[in-house]
């Protein structure tokens, strides 16, 4: 499997003229090998700008972005075999879809690749079947599909690249929570399935505390906070000091240890909190 | 992507900006005929001199309108060259192979490009940079509106019009957006043959398409939900008021006209 | 008790698929929404949520039951365009996204544009443009290009869009469902505002539950028929029944379930992070 990482990376939207915005600012990062890892930061942040240059749509001003150790602006003609094992699934992918059946445009992408039908039928089967698309919809026109199930859909058509580090920006966005769980799972089964890293793009924090290991922070074009999620939530204080909604249970915590009760740090599940609080009332008085 | 130079409507405080639309699009008219009467040198170099004040008048930054050229120049340098190689004439300037340069040739190439940039010009800052593009389709519904009696629907021209200017910025952002997604799937735009290019403009086009006519569907619904209902009984909150300024404005575009046929009466090389 | 605004009876929709089969997707809606509430529809997607706001200003036309909007019957046969016009003027839509709603190239000719339809005087539609603007505090951006601005302040130019016809009630139909945390925030503290100090009756059809948890009411709709309505606070109290509608609950909700499941005593069931310090502490007798 590959290693993903900036080295010293910057970004800078429309340089010289008066709607010059840095995206991203002298930033290094290495992404854990076969991690699920989280990107997190408000809007303008600078990490959709991070997802395009994961994979090549976009080329870094100054620094490097690096694929197993070698960076991928060496041979730019062959960014293609890049995008092949970096595979990026966009905000509202599901716009996206264009194939007459379903199944054809799952297809889309490993017959891009040049790999015989045989296998592109098994990859499709193969990631159908990870985001939970019954087979008999691979048949039927994409446009007939609900909301959540064009999702799947479209994620299934990166999915069956098979990339070695799979990028979604925003793979939930818009979805109820039901849909929201369904893509959440596919993409963690994926990387337990295949070994490959998963990066995911988001602000929503109680997904990155419950689908994550890692997690970076960004915060004006440069990364706050990194580390493990366990770190992360460590820090609750300096995730809402960015501004960030960290998860009401983190939330419930720190108003608890500000008032004095004795409440580890970094909780930020409900199970963690219920254990955390049910020692205490245990220790005194209680049912 | 977001700052496409589609001749925008640039804010500033400047008598072109406070103008009625309506005598904007009279006077960019008549600045056309006007570029087209010039036939000496001293007209054209006063049609260029025209163009400056135009454009110091409209205190928008030169280097912004200047942009709007580009893409134009191809055709621009295209034209002067036709103007250059293949104009007759009596002087010859020099020759070489089969081709002959006449100082005339030299002139109209000079006089074309000046017309083609002082009509970009001119048009630009009358229409595009101090007019905002609802004023701009209003003027136009406002100028056609005596083609009603005929049943030309101009108010939803007008309409249609303004909803396109609206929404070419969004479906150009969606466009590169469906174009990176595709790329990330393997597609490649810029290279093979006529035909595969061709092809690979089918999965940008599908989504587009799609997303044009759900866009349309959802933007008619919200229209509704605010009352739409064509042109009847409509009013508009900024109401078109001809001031002494249009007018004036006017006066001088004609005076303009007259003394370029004026300055037509001078020779070549005067 | 407040004057009913809303009030529905045995609401039925459906639709007729391509294969000719009728298709229901709401199945029997019964409820009264008074004047002035703040009202959260909770539901998840396909759960006929979305369906039952548009009925409310007409876009669709119910199959079958009663449908009283603003006093008057809407299911009643006799209703004419005016009423329609009359309808929509008094009952604004926010929709979920963001662009497909401004139809101008200009902030405030887009704000402009529901009373322009109306016929509103020029002079009149000025003055209401420029304090619709100011009540959603985009004022600074009256002149700008729409596309040009986040998502949140798009809807806010929407939202202005609904104030300048001067209306009783603003449905927003999933309008923050496309956004970011901040300006979904920026959404829904402009509505609170609304309701609070203009009293105009707020609707806010959604699937998150930290909204929801804001409002006065919650209706959770699955499967077409009302399943619960109440108080934010009763509605989370049974957070198994909102699993089952495909829904989350409050962190903090069901944090106090499991407590309360391993024998904790602990009573209430409090919905914000503030509330449930409050009933830890006191628990805790810290």
């Amino acid at each position: 499997m590959a290693v993903l990482s900036l080295d010293h990376v910057s970004y800078t939207y429309g340089e010289g003229t008066p709607f010059e915005i840095k995206a991203l600012d002298d930033v290094s990062l290495t992404v854990r090998e076969g991690s699920v890892t989280g990107i997190i930061g408000h809007t303008g942040s600078g990490k959709s700008t991070m997802v395009q240059l994961f994979n090549g749509l976009e080329r870094p001003m100054q620094g490097r972005v690096l694929l197993d150790g070698q960076d991928i602006w060496t041979e730019p003609k062959k960014m293609r075999e890049i995008r092949f094992r970096v595979g990026l699934v966009m905000q509202y992918p599901e716009y996206q879809l264009f194939e007459e059946t379903v199944g054809a445009d799952i297809a889309f992408g490993p017959r891009n690749i040049g790999l015989d039908e045989e296998e592109v039928a098994r990859r499709v089967a193969e990631a159908a079947t990870l985001v939970g698309l019954p087979k008999d919809l691979l048949d039927r026109s994409p446009f007939e599909l609900s909301g959540g199930e064009k999702r799947r859909a479209a994620i299934a058509g990166i999915m069956a690249m098979k990339p070695e580090i799979l990028v979604l920006d925003e793979p939930a966005a818009g979805l109820d929570p039901r849909g929201r769980d369904i893509i959440l799972n596919a993409i963690r089964s994926y990387g337990k399935h295949t070994g490959a890293t998963v990066i995911i793009v988001s602000h929503s924090m109680e997904d990155m505390a419950a689908y994550c290991d890692d997690i970076v922070v960004m915060a004006h074009a440069k990364v706050a906070l990194s580390g493990t999620r366990d770190e992360v939530f460590a820090n609750a204080e300096a995730l809402t000091a960015v501004g960030l909604d960290v998860p009401q249970i983190t939330r419930l915590a720190l108003l608890l240890r500000a008032r004095g009760v004795d409440i580890p740090d970094g909780i930020y599940t409900v199970e963690a909190a219920t254990r955390a609080l049910r020692k205490l009332f245990g220790k005194g008085r209680t049912v | 992507m977001k700052n496409i130079a589609f001749g925008q409507y640039y804010p500033a405080r400047s008598p072109l900006h406070t103008m009625d639309a309506r005598m904007k699009v009279v006077l960019s008219v008549l600045y056309i005929v006007a570029a087209f009467l010039c036939k000496s040198a001293p007209a054209y170099a006063a049609l260029l001199a025209s163009a400056v004040v135009l454009l110091l008048l409209s205190r928008i930054p030169p280097r912004i309108v200047l942009r709007s050229l580009r893409p134009l120049f191809f055709i621009m340098i295209f034209t002067a060259l036709l103007n250059l190689f293949f104009s007759g004439g009596t002087t010859v300037l020099f020759s070489f192979w089969r081709i002959t340069v006449y100082v005339e040739g030299v002139y109209s190439a000079v006089f074309m490009l000046v017309r083609i940039v002082v009509l970009i010009f001119g048009t630009s800052i009358f229409l595009t940079y101090t007019t905002t593009p609802i004023e701009l389709t209003d003027a136009i519904e406002s100028l056609l509106s005596p083609l009603r009696i005929l049943k030309l629907p101009v108010h939803e021209f007008a309409m249609m019009m303004s909803i396109a200017l609206r929404f070419i910025p969004t479906l150009m952002e969606e466009t590169s957006k469906i174009m990176n997604a595709q790329k990330a799937r393997g597609v490649d735009f810029s290279s093979g043959g006529l035909i595969k290019r061709a092809k690979a403009l089918v999965p940008i086009l599908i989504p587009l398409i799609v997303s044009s006519f759900r866009r349309a569907d959802e933007l008619a619904m919200a229209m509704e939900c605010r009352c739409y209902r064509g042109g009847k009984g409509r009013t508009k909150m900024t109401v078109p008021k001809l001031s002494v300024l249009d007018f004036v404005a006017l006066a001088f575009m004609v005076a303009f006209g007259g003394t370029l046929l004026y300055l037509n009466g001078f020779r070549f090389g005067l | 008790m407040r004057e009913a605004f809303i009030h529905t009876k045995d609401l039925c929709y459906a639709y007729t698929d391509e294969n000719g089969t009728r298709q229901p997707v709401l199945r029997g809606i019964t409820l009264d929404i008074a004047r002035g509430e703040y009202v959260a529809v909770l539901g998840h997607n396909g759960s006929g949520k979305s369906t039952f706001a548009k009925l409310l200003n007409m876009i669709i036309e119910p199959e079958s039951g009663e449908l009283v909007v603003a006093g008057k019957n809407l299911t009643s046969e006799e209703l004419t365009e005016e009423d329609f016009y009359a309808l929509r003027r008094e009952v604004g839509m926010v929709f979920q996204n963001p662009d497909n709603q401004l139809v101008a190239t200009i902030v405030e000719e887009d704000v402009a544009f529901g009373p322009e339809n109306l016929g509103v005087p020029p002079k009149e539609i000025r003055a209401r443009v420029d304090a619709a603007l100011a009540t959603v505090g985009m004022t600074e951006y009256a002149r700008h290009e729409p596309h040009r601005l986040s998502g949140g302040q798009k809807q806010r130019v929407a939202i202005a869009g609904i104030l300048v016809m001067e209306p009783t009630c603003i449905i927003l139909d999933e309008a923050t469902a496309m956004l970011d945390p901040a300006g979904r925030k920026e959404v829904i503290e402009t509505v609170e505002a609304l309701n609070r100090e203009k009293g105009i009756t707020v609707i806010s059809i959604t699937h998150h539950m930290n909204e929801a948890a804001r409002a006065e009411r919650v209706i959770v709709i699955d499967d077409g028929v009302v399943i619960m309505d109440g108080t934010p606070r009763e509605v989370f109290s049974e957070p198994k029944k909102l699993m089952l509608a495909g829904l989350d609950v409050p962190q903090c909700t069901s944090l106090v379930h499991a407590l309360r499941a391993e024998g904790v005593a602990l009573d209430g069931d409090p919905v914000t992070a503030e509330e449930c310090a409050e009933l830890i502490c006191r628990a805790l007798e810290v």
